[in-house]
């Protein structure tokens, strides 16, 4: 291979000196050879024949300088050469290293928690093999999975190699010191082969152990395991209680396979035959590993001509299902994560186009100084080709060590975002304590520092090249003017680098007034003066109504004598938190039309609630302490569920039910009342649904969430509610304590957090832009500093030559703006169909950004202008 | 177009020495050069030694020290694969420079 020979021949140098000069003494040797045989003397054959080699020395030069020619040798002089052209521009390396490295840095940072969380979350071998399977009703949410359909599918597919099914339940942990609400997996064995994992310490669970009776076994998850038991590894055949069931902790997971990423435990699930037939009930979730050669969309088509099937044989639970497979990955951060991930991407690789570009300026001003030596390169015979490797070796150097910085940068950076995450909401984030500087990020960042390097060096270094040597070589080393060219193409840089700014710093602040106001939303229920906390009775010991009905009572009823607290009440979801739940309903004589279908949120509320938020009460009554669970079982409908079921009508007196068909078991609820509209989404505004409520005494719900308001700080009251509460029921745990506007800024740290990385990413590109721009500025004003002595020597005022100065900086200023206003408002319309919240054209931040980049802009071109107003005429016409 | 450039003249009649009579030494190839054009044609040693370097890191030419006739030692370079579709190439490239040269010659 040439290559090798190439490299070879680098630590052979001495060893092909000899051979060359062997090779030229046997040339010698034969010429003599033959001059003797022609009959000349033996001096003469000697000399003619030195006569006709010419200067062997200097065709040695040749034959070894064709090496240095051709390759690795040459660039090895190269690098030398050019890390010497650095050391001795100092202020030019340092400046072009640290932009380097802010731009490398911020993106390392951006695409290794990209990597961690949207790209790699888990460490599945081949998990684009792996996919969901659920139900879908109509062409609408998916649905979780009814277990004789998971049972049906499992024996009917051919496109799956293997199918694993899981749900998630709230259980309490005793045992292990404190009493804790945790969530665990219930999952078949086939979920670890699946995945193809294994554990990290002790094994997972097998078939045998998913049996009725023999599932007392736990594996930890990783998280868990640190959190609640320090990593200790003794933690092996521990035994555990949940919900007041004996469990042996046999594993525990790698931490690169938090999936389920909410679940605290995995444990068998262990069907009991009649769930096996239950085709009702969709409480599962379905992973699949595809075979080898077979697609998801394949898949795919197998599943809906399985699903027609599953529709004819059991029409009265299967009819207008249909099956849906997607990719895991799709699933694991759900639509919004990776949207914002790759907006902050989107955004931080704006921020290295715009250091792309302040490099490339540097280089034009050092290109400029620059000229005579290469010029002289020119003249004693280096190619133009020869001179661009050059430059570019010297770029990508600079690109290296930039990267080099990159990455202590986006160390520093990634460790401020780990610890700024709340730790709630980084557990439901499956890759997020992946995120590393591993190997694919490394590559990344030295790619990019390549990328860097080139796009900000060939133009400087070809605009370099095209110059007249002998103009250049004749005008000696001061020759310092910019061509007309290299000018015009500098101040391209610098006006692109003003649009980038503008556009992102538009960007980011749109996505940051949105942001705001979506944290504001629920401000008219005060959320700081109230206290919020989740509580979730375990089944096995609140297994009646009357139980779980006892316990809301007294808890409200203590909490309400606590000193400070106006209202103390229950939901299952407060406002604006997503968090309710859609379920099917019919209305009392109205039949089903199958395939089509109604619902409405579902919202058991303690009787004050209404009053406690305001909600007012259109028609008919609330709930009052008569609606017990003896009694007859009564609802209150929102303004909308009225105008929507019965429009022009009363709905006081219907009755409904809730859940699904004939197969529910709730009750039929008379309609008492009608209350005002409430939202309870936060991101989805735009398709409000209906409600439904019905007192939590009458009809309690497994879990609730408690809103207790006060006059003070609702934090300072946390310690007194835990001792209330623990006074009833020591071992019941309360979670997510926290005042209300908390809990909506938790709902938002995702969009937070795209908010503040992008704030930061417009700063960076704002200040970079500023630098840009005094930069063009003061070369302009050096270049042309002869000409502002002449002019002022001619009597031209000093403020001539500062409007002279700032208008050219105003032009450059405005045609940034410009370009980057119509920039960012087709970014702020693609921004604004992906986020809501987001409005695209808020004339205020456009006038409040464009007047602050241009006073920047402005202010930064302020120094060189006075500067050039200040030079002494005689000075400036001496100096040539 | 042709490749228009004396260097690739140079190869080509390197290239085709050693395909017509197998491994040749430097001085060799010179004299076979010589005699094969009539004394028209003389290569330059400065030229012929980088030129030949060049061409066996290309790889178009693999080198071998070897015994001569008269009981010398000297290198002997002999053509490669490679060297062989470059000889097929130079030779296109060199019909076409000789075509247009005559074009232009003749051009009235």
């Amino acid at each position: 291979m040439a290559v090798f020979r190439r490299i070879a021949n680098l630590f052979r140098r001495s060893r092909i000196d000899r051979d060359i000069d062997d090779e030229f003494q046997a040339h010698l040797a034969l010429r003599i050879d033959d001059n003797l045989a022609h009959g000349m003397s033996p001096d003469e054959a000697r000399r003619e024949a030195l006569l006709r080699f010419g200067n062997p020395a200097s065709t040695k030069e040749r034959v070894t300088s064709v090496d240095a020619a051709l390759g690795i040798d040459g660039i090895v002089r190269d690098v030398r050469y050019a890390a010497r052209q650095l050391l001795r521009a100092p202020g030019f390396a340092i400046t072009s290293i640290l932009t380097l490295a802010l731009g490398i840095g911020v993106n390392t940072a951006s695409f290794s928690s990209m990597d961690a969380v949207v790209l790699h979350p888990l460490a599945v071998p081949q998990l684009d093999r792996v996919v969901t399977v659920a139900d879908q009703q109509g062409r609408g949410d998916y649905k979780p999975v009814a277990l004789a359909n998971y049972e049906d599918w499992k024996r009917q597919n051919r496109s799956f190699e293997d199918l694993a099914v899981h749900s998630s339940v709230d259980m309490s942990l005793t045992g292990a010191g404190d009493a804790a609400h945790v969530r665990a997996a219930l999952t078949s064995a086939s979920f670890f082969s699946v995945l193809r994992t294994q554990a990290l310490l002790g094994r997972v669970f097998g078939e045998n152990e998913c049996q009725p009776g023999r599932d007392s076994v736990a594996v930890l998850n990783y998280g868990f395991w640190q959190r609640r038991f320090a990593a200790d590894p003794a933690v092996l055949g521990h035994k555990i209680e949940l919900n007041q069931r004996t469990y042996t902790i046999i594993g525990v997971m790698p931490k690169t396979m938090q999936y389920p990423s909410d679940s605290d435990f995995y444990l068998p699930f262990a069907p009991t035959p009649q769930q096996l037939q239950d085709r009702a009930t969709h409480d599962y979730l379905v992973t699949a590993r595809l075979h080898d050669g077979i697609t998801v969309q394949q898949a795919q088509a197998e599943m809906r001509i399985l699903s027609e099937h599953l529709a004819k044989v059991y029409p009265a639970t299967n009819q207008g299902l249909s099956i849906r497979v997607e990719p895991l990955l799709d699933g694991i951060n759900g639509e919004l994560t990776p949207l914002y991930y790759r907006l902050i991407m989107g955004a931080t690789l704006f921020v290295l186009l715009v250091v792309c570009a302040n490099v490339a300026n540097l280089q034009f001003a050092r290109g400029i100084a620059r000229r005579s030596e290469i010029a002289m390169r020119t003249a004693l015979g280096a190619s133009r080709t020869r001179i661009l490797r050059q430059l570019l070796t010297e770029n990508i150097l600079l690109g290296l060590v930039g990267a080099g910085g990159g990455l202590l940068i986006a160390g520093l950076y990634l460790h401020l975002i780990l610890i700024s995450m709340p730790a709630r909401v980084a557990r439901y984030m499956a890759g997020w304590s992946n995120t590393s500087l591993n190997g694919r990020v490394l590559t990344f960042s030295l790619l990019l520092a390549v990328a860097a390097a080139i796009v900000s060096g060939i133009v400087p270094a070809i605009a370099a090249l095209r110059l007249n040597v002998t103009e250049q070589l004749k005008s000696g080393s001061r020759g310092a003017t910019g061509s007309v060219k290299s000018g015009r193409l500098r101040n391209i840089f610098a006006v692109s680098q003003i649009a980038l700014a503008v556009a992102l710093v538009i960007g980011a602040t749109l996505i940051s007034k949105g942001m705001l106001g979506l944290l504001h939303l629920a401000d008219a229920y005060q959320p700081n003066k109230v206290l919020t906390f989740n509580v979730s009775l375990p089944p096995a010991r609140y297994d009646t109504d009357e139980k779980k009905a006892t316990w809301y009572k007294d808890s409200l009823a203590r909490l309400r004598t606590l000193p400070g607290v106006t209202h103390a009440e229950l939901t299952t979801a407060l406002p604006y938190t997503d968090n309710a739940w859609l379920r099917d309903c019919t209305i009392e004589n109205r039949p089903i039309v199958p395939g089509k279908f109604q619902s409405a949120f579902y919202l058991p509320v303690s009787d004050g609630y209404f009053a406690a938020f305001h909600i007012a009460i259109l028609a008919g009554r609330t709930f009052s302490a008569s609606d017990s669970l003896g009694a007859q079982p009564v609802a209150i409908v929102s303004r909308r569920f009225a105008a929507q079921y019965f429009p022009g009508q009363s709905p006081i007196g219907h009755r409904i039910r809730m859940g699904n068909s004939r197969l529910t078991h709730e009750p039929w609820l008379t309609i008492v009342g009608v209350a005002e509209e409430t939202t309870y989404a936060m991101w989805d505004r735009s398709t409000l649904q209906a409600a439904v409520y019905m007192s939590a005494a009458q009809l309690p719900p497994a879990g609730a969430t408690y809103a207790v308001m006060t006059n003070g700080d609702p934090l300072a009251l946390a310690p007194s509610v835990r001792k209330s509460l623990a006074a009833i029921d020591p071992s019941l745990p309360l979670d997510a304590v926290m005042t209300y506007e908390q809990y909506e800024h938790e709902i938002l740290t995702g969009l937070m957090y795209a908010a503040a990385m992008l704030a930061v990413d417009a700063v960076i590109a704002l200040l970079l832009a500023a630098i840009g721009i005094f930069g063009v500025m003061a070369n302009l004003v050096g270049e042309r500093t002869r000409e502002i002595g002449v002019r002022l020597a001619m009597g031209a005022r000093r403020e001539d030559v500062l409007a002279l100065i700032v208008r050219r900086a105003s032009w450059l200023t405005g045609i940034g703006i410009g370009c980057g206003l119509l920039l960012a408002f087709g970014l702020a319309h693609l921004v604004a169909n992906l986020l809501r919240g987001v409005r695209p054209d808020d004339p205020t931040v456009f006038v409040a950004i464009t007047v602050t980049i241009a006073a920047i802009a402005l202010a930064s071109s302020w120094i060189p202008a006075r500067r050039a107003s200040r030079v002494d005429p005689m000075q400036a016409l001496r100096s040539e | 177009m042709a490749k228009n450039d004396l260097q690739g003249t140079l190869d080509l009649l390197v290239l085709k020495t050693l395909a017509q009579n197998g491994a040749l030494h430097g001085y060799g190839i010179v004299l076979h050069v010589q005699n094969a054009s009539g004394e028209m044609l003389r290569v330059e040693e400065g030229s012929l030694y980088p030129a030949l370097h060049r061409m066996e890191l290309s790889g178009w030419v693999a080198s071998e020290w070897a015994m001569t006739e008269t009981n010398r030692r000297a290198k002997y370079y002999k053509l490669t694969a490679a060297g062989r579709r470059q000889l097929q190439q130079a030779e296109e490239s060199f019909d076409q420079l000789v075509k247009g040269v005559r074009a232009v010659l003749r051009y009235a």
